[in-house]
């Protein structure tokens, strides 16, 4: 674990196992709607079973209402729950974080851990440009492993806000106590800092086993198969989705089969500035002074090179659809604004960023003035230039949303009905 | 050609030469490049009947061979054990055009000589091949009338085989064996994968340093996934005994291991430091192996070298000088040069076609050791002298006039 300096605890980001309340300030969770079914798959390991038993457990965090699943939910691909940008946390379910929460399937197990790579040849980082980092959980990538992520939301401030000594407690003296032993060994709560590591332990296991982590039940995935076949206007968005010319959005949210015929991620865990604009809607972000930079800080803390300021990790579209919140700010709430925003960055900026000097829009707000020439603006769909006519106009951007929807897990086309 | 040959090597039989003349004829009816014959031996045709080629990634030779080497291992252990060949050259900037020059003698295209971000298929202009069998075209990989040193292997009744680091690590990103993406699109394999739950070594495996991936004469055969396969894997087992270990064994290691990256996807340290500990672990193994033993011959060479930065104001110019020896010719499918582009707020300028001076070491039962050569030699002649080792037609480049095999001042234990 990193250590993270407390100004930024207050702002902690909802990631993986975070809990927050809305800011409407009803804790209860939703009513728990279909999942994925488990029964035709391998059964769970001892560890697993544990760690849903704590992923659902409210009683770890220091409200007592809060578990991972608050903001992870099950009823939606374990993403957010609401259209909140940020989730409300703490003590007394009133401290906003900083992130959006992402969802949790299908990336887990196939997140490598965080690392940029380097050709030794300067000429070949310049010409070819791989020279990209990628990895690691949370949007800023600081955590290898599952179960070093996990320990971050149970403790941090402005989520479950709990402590190892209340974690340890809760468990040993809640119901699955029995369960937790025979897990990790009948001496398993006779140290504290071991009995949390084991919680963190279970929490991985149960993240990486359950299959409801990674149903594959979608639309795509039947087409993929030779199972389904997409409607016209499907089809259409899928060429959009993947022009390397003009919305070459698979570059990066990669759509094509493995090589082993394995169902794509639609993310490559590589990091990206985008540029998304500064959303003054959570709290932090009211304070002028402050910016969430992603890989280099602030609450990322060991990777200081100004070159990153700016990047977030790529996330997975698979059941993007179903999401309210958008971007790592969740700076929007409709797929239809996120997409235009991509195709209209450039080309009308006024449209997204607040008017600078010159009364156009001043880019990329959300980064100090000096780091803004980080922002990625050759790599279509980007084009830099306000000349320039968007690359998809608002039918194809419908089209697009539509190849989107096959994306939907068949749980979550259900839940959103 | 079996006049000449015959007459210099006492060793070659009428049989052999019966079946050298068949090969000769078969490949040469079934390529658009028709391969020159045989006009002269190496010193080492008829001895060495096992060459193991390593590849490792662009390093110049005044860095590696310097007073302060950080390859200690190669250029002070196994120099003193071989040959330094101190006049060898790349044949291009920057990788891939090289790994294709080594094995087919084909000059580099506007997409190799840019290590072919996409996959993609060679497109001819032409049916007619130009001045040493260069097939005239654009694009990636070689129709399947361009052959290679191992379709002639093939065709000679020899062995070969591709060992290629990491490759298939990550079975989504590229299969274990014969691993190279879907033609025409993007080749995810540009960069090295870090490890993950699911696959925990990372993968670090690059198509564009396995040049047997850009030929369809490889890549369709039904055999291909027998021939190119995974480094780790399978090397050492093969290496075991004789039967085993192929006539040719041409080892790509991974992108970390060969030098390439810096820091590595997998936290190593990479360059000349991943570079120095791969040999070390490795060169021990092949050169234990029987095969070795009894008559191996080890080339370790660079695919090209590397550039001169200078900086003038707030201008960086980063530049391949693009030296070249031997004959090297501009290739018929490349611009001329010198090349320059800018990015970044760099300027990188290509002077000239050729890949600069890398030096190479050799270990053989057939070499003194602490032999020293400063004859120029580039990747076309190792083609040429792997080649007439095999008593195998010239392909491309290997064709070139006056091109220059490694000779006697190489090979320096010949009885």
């Amino acid at each position: 674990m990193q250590s993270i300096k407390p100004l930024f605890i207050v702002l902690a980001v909802a990631v993986l196992c975070g809990g927050a309340h809305s800011y409407g300030g009803h804790a209860a969770p939703r009513t728990h709607r279909p999942v994925a079914d488990h029964a035709v798959f391998a059964p769970l390991s001892e560890r697993a079973v544990v760690g849903r038993e704590i992923f659902f457990d409210a009683r770890l965090s220091s409200s007592g209402k809060l578990s991972c699943a608050s903001c992870h939910s099950a009823a939606d691909a374990y993403g957010p729950p609401n259209a909140l940008s940020v989730q409300l946390g703490g003590r007394t379910l009133h401290t906003a974080g900083l992130r959006a929460v992402p969802s949790l399937r299908y990336t887990l197990a196939r997140t490598p851990i965080w690392a940029h790579p380097r050709p030794t040849s300067l000429a070949e980082r310049i010409a070819e440009k791989d020279d990209v980092p990628a990895g690691g959980f949370a949007w800023d990538g600081r955590f290898d492993t599952l179960h070093e992520q996990a320990a971050f939301p149970l403790l941090a401030a402005s989520e479950m806000a709990s402590s190892k000594e209340l974690v340890v407690q809760k468990i040993e003296h809640g119901p699955y106590a029995g369960r937790f032993r025979e897990a990790f060994g009948q001496d398993s709560f006779a140290n504290t800092d071991k009995t949390f590591a084991f919680a963190l332990l279970a929490l991985e296991r149960f993240e990486l086993e359950d299959p409801s982590f990674h149903p594959y039940s979608s639309k795509y995935d039947r087409y993929l198969d030779g199972k389904a076949a997409l409607t016209a206007q499907e089809q259409r968005g899928l060429a959009l989705f993947n022009d390397g010319d003009r919305g070459n959005c698979a570059s990066c949210h990669l759509s094509a089969r493995g090589a082993d015929g394995s169902h794509p991620l639609f993310t490559d865990f590589q990091f990206e500035a985008i540029g998304v604009p500064r959303n003054r809607t959570i709290p932090a972000d009211r304070d002028g002074k402050f910016y969430d930079m992603g890989l280099c800080g602030p609450i990322r803390t060991n990777q200081p090179d100004p070159s990153y300021c700016g990047m977030f990790k790529t996330p997975t579209l698979r059941n993007v659809a179903t999401r309210q919140v958008f971007f790592h700010n969740g700076r929007f709430h409709t797929l239809k604004e996120a997409l235009r925003f991509y195709v209209e960055r450039d080309t009308n900026p006024a449209e997204w960023y607040p008017r600078g000097h010159d009364k156009g829009g001043e880019p990329f707000d959300d980064l100090p003035a000096g780091l803004r020439s980080n922002v990625d603006k050759i790599t279509p769909p980007f084009s830099g230039d306000k000349n320039k006519r968007p690359v998809w106009n608002d039918g194809e951007i419908d089209d697009v949303i539509a190849f989107l929807k096959t994306l939907s897990d068949d749980d979550q086309a259900l839940n959103h009905r | 050609m079996s006049e000449q040959l015959m007459t210099r090597n006492p060793y070659l039989s009428v049989c052999a030469a019966i079946a050298l003349m068949l090969v000769n004829g078969l490949t040469a009816c079934s390529s658009s490049n028709p391969a020159a014959p045989v006009v002269e031996p190496s010193p080492v045709t008829g001895l060495v009947k096992h060459v193991f080629v390593i590849v490792l990634e662009n390093k110049s030779f005044s860095t590696t061979f310097g007073a302060t080497s950080p390859v200690p291992y190669l250029t002070q252990t196994l120099a003193s054990q071989g040959a330094q060949l101190s006049g060898y050259y790349g044949t291009g900037h920057v990788s891939l055009d090289n790994y294709v020059s080594m094995i087919s003698g084909q000059a580099g295209t506007p997409q190799t000589i840019s290590d072919c971000q996409t996959y993609a298929d060679f497109t001819a202009s032409s049916s007619t091949p130009a001045t040493n069998g260069q097939i005239l075209g654009s694009g990636c990989v070689y129709p399947s009338s361009v052959l290679t040193l191992a379709d002639q292997m093939t065709a000679a009744n020899l062995t070969w085989k591709g060992y290629m680091g990491d490759m298939g690590n990550d079975p989504a990103r590229e299969s274990a064996t014969c691993g190279h993406p879907t033609l025409n699109t993007v080749d995810h394999t540009q960069v090295a994968e870090a490890p993950s739950t699911t696959v925990p070594l990372g993968d670090m495996y690059a198509t564009r340093h396995n040049p047997f991936m850009y030929f369809h004469s490889i890549i369709d055969s039904a055999d291909c996934g027998s021939h190119v396969v995974n480094m780790e894997q399978n090397l050492a087992n093969d290496l075991k005994s004789v039967s085993t270990t192929a006539n040719l064994t041409f080892i790509t290691p991974n992108l970390c291991d060969d030098g390439h990256d810096s820091p590595c996807a997998n936290g190593a340290a990479g360059g000349y430091t991943s570079m120095n500990a791969f040999l070390t672990k490795w060169i021990p193994i092949i050169t234990s192996s029987p095969a070795y033993q009894a008559d191996g011959l080890l080339i370790i060479n660079f695919d090209e070298s590397n550039y001169v930065t200078t900086v003038s104001g707030s201008t960086v110019t980063i530049t391949f000088p693009g030296t070249f020896c031997c004959g090297e010719t501009l290739g018929p499918n490349l611009a001329p040069y010198p090349q320059t582009q800018s990015a970044g707020g760099y300027n990188l300028v290509y002077g000239n076609y050729g890949g600069d001076q890398t030096g190479a070491i050799l270990l053989s039962p057939f070499i003194k050791p602490g032999t020293v050569s400063t004859v120029p030699y580039n990747h076309y002649s190792m083609l040429k002298t792997v080649e007439n080792i095999f008593k195998l037609p010239l392909l491309g480049n290997a064709q070139t006039s006056g091109l220059v095999q490694l000779g006697a001042d190489v090979f320096t234990n010949v009885p």
